[in-house]
Parts: C-alpha cells; sequence; structure tokens
C-alpha cells in the first residue's frame, strides 16, 4: 500500500496532490465516513456506555466482557441516585445505554421513560438469583402494574449501625438512638449524603411521634421517604440534636474505616463495607476491638437492592449487549468474585463457591430480610428534604 | 502576509467588510470568554428564575429562588460562614506571605525563580490528593495528633474535622498564590527607595509602611483576590476537612446540582456567590491608587 502511494506521488503535482487529499478529507467530513484506510473505531467497536456505581467495575469481568462479545466497556461513575437520575432526565438516555439505581428508582426511571423493560429471557443467569429477588417477591423489579421487568437484581444490602463493641455498652445496641446517645459524643460519625440521614433519622421521628404504624396520609404502609410534615419537623429536631455528637459526616467508605480503625468513631450507619473488612481484620487479628452491624434496628431499617436498567434509547445492538453484560455479571463464578470485591451481599446463591465465613459477612442466608427493611427511594418532596437538610447543616 | 497586507482593501470587496488585524488577535479570546465564561453565566441567570420541582426544571418565571436565599436563615449562615473563612484565610496568608516572597525577592539572588518553582510544587499532584494528605496530617489519626499520643499528650481536637482544619486547609491549597502575587510585585519593586527613606531618617517599620507597603500594595490586592474568591466559593475543602459545623456556601451550592436536584436554587446562589465576588474585586479596586502603587500604565 504504502509503496503504490509513493508510486502514485512521483507522477503527481504537489498542487494536484493537495487537492485530492483536501476532496478526501472534505469528502469524509459530508458523508461522515473516512477514507478507505483509515477505520471508524466507533463502527468496527461496539461500546457499551454505563452510568454506574464505581465498585461494580471488576476489571475481571469487564475483561471477560470485552474479550466474549468483541465490545467496549465504557463505565461513567456516580454517587447517588438523584445524581444519576438527574444526568438521564438532562439527555443522558443519549449518552449511556445502561444505568444502575436501587430501592424504588427503577420504577420511576421507567414511569418517566428513561429506561426500558429488561428481557429476563436474554439473562440465563437469573436462574442462580435467589427467589427472594425475583420480581414475584421482590416487586420494586417490576412496574406498578407487573406487566415489565424494569431491571434486573444486582447486590444487596442495608445502611445499619456499624458498631465497636468495645466502647460501646451492650445495652445501647440495637436501637438508632444510638445514634443520639450523649454517652459517645465525638466518637460517631454519619455519612454525608442527605437522603439517608433524613430517611433513618425519620423512622426515629416517626417511632417517637408514634405515626409509624398508624394510619398514612396516602393510605400506604410507613415509608421514610414519605413523611408528614410534623415528622420531618421532628427528624431536623433530632437531626440537629446529633450533629452536635458528631465527629465527621464521612465522604467515602476508605474514610469511615479509617476512623473505626483509629478507634476515633465507635457508632456508624453504613452500608457494611466498613463491618466486614473489620471483620476479615478481627479474624487475621489485626483489629483489637470488636464489631458488629445492626442490619435492622429495632425502629426499622434501610435497604437497598442495587439493580441494572437498560435505557429507553439504547439501539438493538446496545441492547443485546446490555442484557449479555448483565448475564456475566450473575454467572455464578462472576458473582463470587462480586461480592468478594464489593463487599455487598449477593443477590446470587454462591454459597457453594464461597467458604462458611464468607457466606455469613455477605448474607448469603439472610436474603428473606431484605424484605423488612424500607427500600431506598425518591424523598417526597426533594426540595423540602434539601431546606430540612440546609437547616441542619447551617445549625 | 503582512498587515498591510491584510488591511489593504481587494477589488469587489467592500472596506468595512475588512476585518482589522487586531480584531483577529484578540477574536478567539473573545470567543473563549463567550463561550466558557458568558454563555454558561447567562445559563444560570436564566435557570435562578426558573423552579425546580422533584428533579426537574420547569421554566416558570418567578423570584422565588431569590426570595427563599433572602428568607431562609440557613443560605445566609453558610455565606457568612464562607465569608469569615475567606477572611481568615486570607488574613494569615497574607501574613505568612509577605515575609517568604520578600526573602525571595531580596535576598534569593539568582535562585529566585527556582524558589518560586519550589512554591508551585504542591500543584503536581490533584487538589483531592492534597486534601487527602492533609488528612493524614489533621486527621484523628494522622501524624500530629499520633505524635503527640506517642509521647502521652491528648489530641488537639481542633485539627479534627472542625472549621479550623478547614481554614488551614485553604491556607495550604491558596498559599502559593499570595506569595506569587506579592514577589512579582516585589521583582519590580526599586529597593534603592528604602535607603533613600533610610538616608533621610526612616527606621525599617516607618519605610516599610510609607514606602515598600504602598508601593506594593497592587501586587498584595491581586494575592488577596486571588485567595479570597476561590475560598468563598471552596466546597471541596470544607468537605473533607471541615467535619458538620463547617457546610460552606460551595458545599450547599454544589449539593443544590447534586443531590437535591434543585438546580433553580442552585443557579441563584450562583448569581449571589458571582455578585458578592464582583462586588469583592471593585471593593478592592477602590482602595488601589494607581500614583503610590508601584503601578506605572506600562512606562517607568
Amino acid at each position: 500500500m504504502s509503496k503504490a502511494l509513493k508510486g502514485n506521488a512521483k507522477s503527481l503535482s504537489r498542487r494536484q496532490l493537495l487537492k485530492s487529499g483536501t476532496a478526501v478529507a472534505a469528502g469524509a467530513l459530508v458523508f461522515g465516513r473516512p477514507g478507505p484506510f483509515i477505520s471508524n473505531s466507533e463502527a468496527a467497536t461496539p461500546t457499551l456506555r454505563l452510568l454506574m456505581w464505581q465498585p461494580y467495575s471488576i476489571k475481571e469481568i469487564v475483561s471477560e466482557f470485552e474479550s466474549t462479545t468483541g465490545a467496549k466497556f465504557a463505565p461513567t461513575f456516580f454517587d447517588g441516585n438523584s445524581e444519576a437520575f438527574n444526568k438521564l432526565k438532562v439527555g443522558g438516555t443519549k449518552d449511556f445505554d445502561m444505568v444502575m439505581a436501587d430501592g424504588f428508582w427503577p420504577r420511576l426511571y421507567f414511569r418517566q421513560g428513561l429506561t426500558k423493560a429488561v428481557d429476563y429471557s436474554k439473562i440465563p443467569n437469573m436462574s442462580g438469583v435467589f427467589p427472594d429477588f425475583l420480581p414475584q417477591s421482590f416487586k420494586l423489579l417490576a412496574d406498578e402494574e407487573g406487566k415489565n421487568n424494569v431491571a434486573a437484581p444486582n447486590c444487596w444490602g442495608g445502611y445499619g449501625i456499624t458498631v465497636n463493641t468495645t466502647n460501646v455498652a451492650k445495652e445501647d445496641i440495637g436501637s438508632i438512638e444510638l445514634l443520639l446517645n450523649s454517652k459517645y459524643a465525638g466518637h460517631l460519625a454519619t455519612n454525608s449524603r442527605f437522603e439517608e440521614n433524613i430517611a433513618l433519622m425519620g423512622i426515629l421521628a416517626a417511632t417517637r411521634l408514634g405515626t409509624k404504624d398508624g394510619p398514612r396520609p396516602d393510605g400506604k404502609p410507613f415509608n421514610p421517604y414519605q413523611l408528614t410534615d410534623a415528622e420531618l419537623e421532628e427528624t431536623k429536631r433530632l437531626l440537629i440534636e446529633q450533629k452536635k455528637l458528631l465527629l465527621t459526616r464521612y465522604q467515602d467508605y476508605d474514610a469511615l474505616d479509617r476512623l473505626m480503625r483509629a478507634n476515633s468513631v465507635w457508632a456508624a450507619p453504613e452500608f457494611a463495607e466498613t463491618y466486614r473488612h473489620l471483620t476479615v481484620l478481627k479474624k487475621d487479628g489485626k483489629l483489637n476491638f470488636d464489631v458488629e452491624h445492626v442490619l435492622k434496628p429495632k425502629e426499622g431499617g434501610l435497604g437497598w437492592v442495587d439493580t441494572w436498567m437498560i435505557s429507553s434509547e439504547a439501539d438493538s445492538e446496545r441492547t443485546e449487549l446490555a442484557h449479555k453484560w448483565i448475564d456475566l455479571f450473575l454467572q455464578k463464578d462472576n458473582y463470587a468474585k462480586v461480592v468478594r470485591s464489593t463487599g455487598y451481599g449477593g443477590v446470587v446463591d454462591v454459597r457453594s463457591i464461597l467458604t462458611a465465613d464468607e457466606s455469613e459477612l455477605y448474607f448469603q442466608n439472610r436474603s428473606a430480610e431484605a424484605s423488612q427493611l424500607h427500600m431506598f427511594d425518591q424523598p417526597s418532596s426533594p426540595e423540602k428534604w434539601e431546606r430540612i437538610w440546609s437547616d441542619v447543616e447551617a445549625s | 502576509m503582512t498587515s498591510l497586507e491584510i488591511q489593504a482593501p481587494e477589488a469587489g470587496v467592500p472596506a468595512r467588510w475588512k476585518i482589522p488585524p487586531q480584531l483577529l488577535l484578540i477574536g478567539p479570546g473573545i470567543i473563549f470568554i463567550i463561550v466558557t465564561l458568558l454563555l454558561p453565566l447567562l445559563a444560570v441567570v436564566v435557570f435562578s428564575f426558573w423552579k425546580t420541582e422533584s428533579y426537574e426544571l420547569f421554566m416558570d418565571w418567578n423570584l422565588e429562588n431569590y426570595w427563599v436565599l433572602f428568607r431562609e436563615p440557613a443560605y445566609r449562615v453558610f455565606l457568612v460562614r464562607s465569608a469569615l473563612g475567606a477572611l481568615a484565610t486570607s488574613f494569615i496568608c497574607l501574613v505568612y506571605a509577605w515575609p517568604v516572597a520578600y526573602f525571595i525577592a531580596r535576598h534569593g539572588g539568582r535562585y529566585r525563580l527556582l524558589l518560586v518553582l519550589l512554591l508551585a510544587a504542591p500543584f503536581f499532584t490533584g487538589v483531592i490528593l492534597r486534601i487527602a494528605a492533609l488528612q493524614g496530617i489533621l486527621g484523628p489519626g494522622g501524624l500530629i495528633n499520633m505524635a503527640l499520643g506517642m509521647v502521652g499528650l491528648q489530641p488537639i481536637e481542633a485539627l479534627m474535622y472542625t472549621p479550623v482544619a478547614a481554614t488551614l486547609g485553604h491556607v495550604y491549597l491558596f498559599m502559593p498564590f499570595m506569595v506569587t502575587a506579592i514577589y512579582l510585585s516585589l521583582v519590580n519593586f526599586d529597593f534603592a527607595l528604602l535607603e533613600t527613606a533610610k538616608i533621610n531618617g526612616a527606621g525599617p517599620l516607618r519605610a516599610f509602611v510609607e514606602v515598600t507597603w504602598p508601593l506594593n500594595w497592587i501586587g498584595t490586592a491581586i494575592g488577596l483576590i486571588l485567595v479570597f474568591i476561590p475560598c468563598l466559593a471552596s466546597a471541596v475543602t470544607p468537605r473533607f476537612l471541615g467535619g458538620p459545623k463547617s457546610t460552606s456556601f460551595g458545599m450547599s451550592l454544589s449539593q443544590q446540582f447534586g443531590e437535591t436536584g434543585t438546580w433553580a436554587l442552585g443557579s441563584a446562589m450562583s448569581v449571589v456567590l458571582f455578585v458578592v465576588s464582583c462586588a469583592i474585586v471593585l471593593l478592592m479596586g477602590f482602595t488601589i491608587n494607581p500614583r503610590r502603587s508601584g503601578f506605572t500604565g506600562g512606562r517607568r
């Protein structure tokens, strides 16, 4: 090829060469196709664009996906549900083929036309999922009418309280009240996300007001994301009271991990990542205190089931890739890597692969408890919740 | 092609259509400012008069967002908190940066450039990394408190997730700006003037107050602006170092565009922050007397 070009160049004048080159470039620009000797990487390599939580981007599984499908895995990471939802709302359905969410959010995405139904028949490895996490039991995976599966389950867990049981008295463990106990002032922490802070304290507020188990204004069972004005006021009061006792609002799992290992924080609500890490350290004899995780405090707890969804504007090729990704992810060998890597509770039964300790750690025997937790949801009024949070932060 | 050739009218092309070469030079700059500053700013101003409801932005023209900022004390608290933090940071940077810049300018000799470059060394890494490093020094398990613990002393609580820790973080992050601004002013300062002041009976302090300080005020003012404005809008440093009592205006603002999805209110907050920043720059501008500031307008 290079020889031929060289030969041709000899017989052409400089001006002719420039003219032909310009014509090819202009043609490429106009018709969107480069010359025959330039490959269009976008067209040659299909890409699966995901808006996802960072821990699920597991190198080995991504490599397997890329080698088996020949597609490129292109993730973008986010933190909270509302952040991802906002991204899709402002045109992100064109930019992403898959998105992750938990709790009630998949239904909201589907209702707003941001995602399309997931075809379970294209995901053979759904057969390994615990029945507790199939749409028949876990209703939030299907739309309100139960006609379409809006998401595929991924991992699950709670927003329980991890406690240093060497420093915290036994009688103080098991209730959300621990997070307001002045005995532990300066040794408590919460995360910085406003939704979970308000929702968890909302459960306690409703319990104290005696409204949690009574009839609700919307006629539905109690949901800490649908608090009444009186409950929100009480929640605000409790959060302001709690603020004086906090050492910090940790930004990520690593920060809490450091603070608990340094014995600076004795109790903190979290996604059980720190608890699992500390448990492993304890077993290895590298920790000088005992640790416990209260998944469901006596007043009630928050929970989540992370899911995969497919963007409404993903074309057929990318929809196919999305199903393949979910299937590969839920495949048992891969899934064991997922729980070991993320430290989250598993929705796939991989007890045959994990050790007994690991099965305990990754909630393999506790899948039924997921339904007892209040699932993460969209706040009833983000504007009202924002004011509450601002008042707390300004106090 | 020379500039004369560009300006020469061509046959058939009216002279008024000719683009002056000066415009060709500043054109890219103007386009850059329009695209990256003015258009986003305009969008933010427009959004500030709209409303958000359940993560959706509605084109419903109103003043509600500004009314909320005026009515709700929380946002005023955030602004005052940020302003006080920025003021404290600017003052500490000023006091610390002057002797450093003076030393480099006066006694740095041939190492002056190297010393100034050393000040930029922290910029070789990202801001998050620098803050993480500070956490490793100031935090409960950090170097300072660990060392205190090893000699049997109590940890310094003020260093752990407090407004003091956030201010220290800001000082660390913005000090190089202040030193550089003052240094650049001092390298153009004629130190012989101090000898003249001394001959005329002025002591070192009086010479500084009446000669060095006023003639370098423009550099100092630029330094103050370069430190104060970013501190006022800072979100990352108070978030990682400040603890629950340090929520700043910038933190609250960034939350409006992220977690809470209240974009319209966030836009109004951005406009307020922009106006406050402009007011501060103007205020600083009024304090500069070109005749006494050492500013020569390009002529010496």
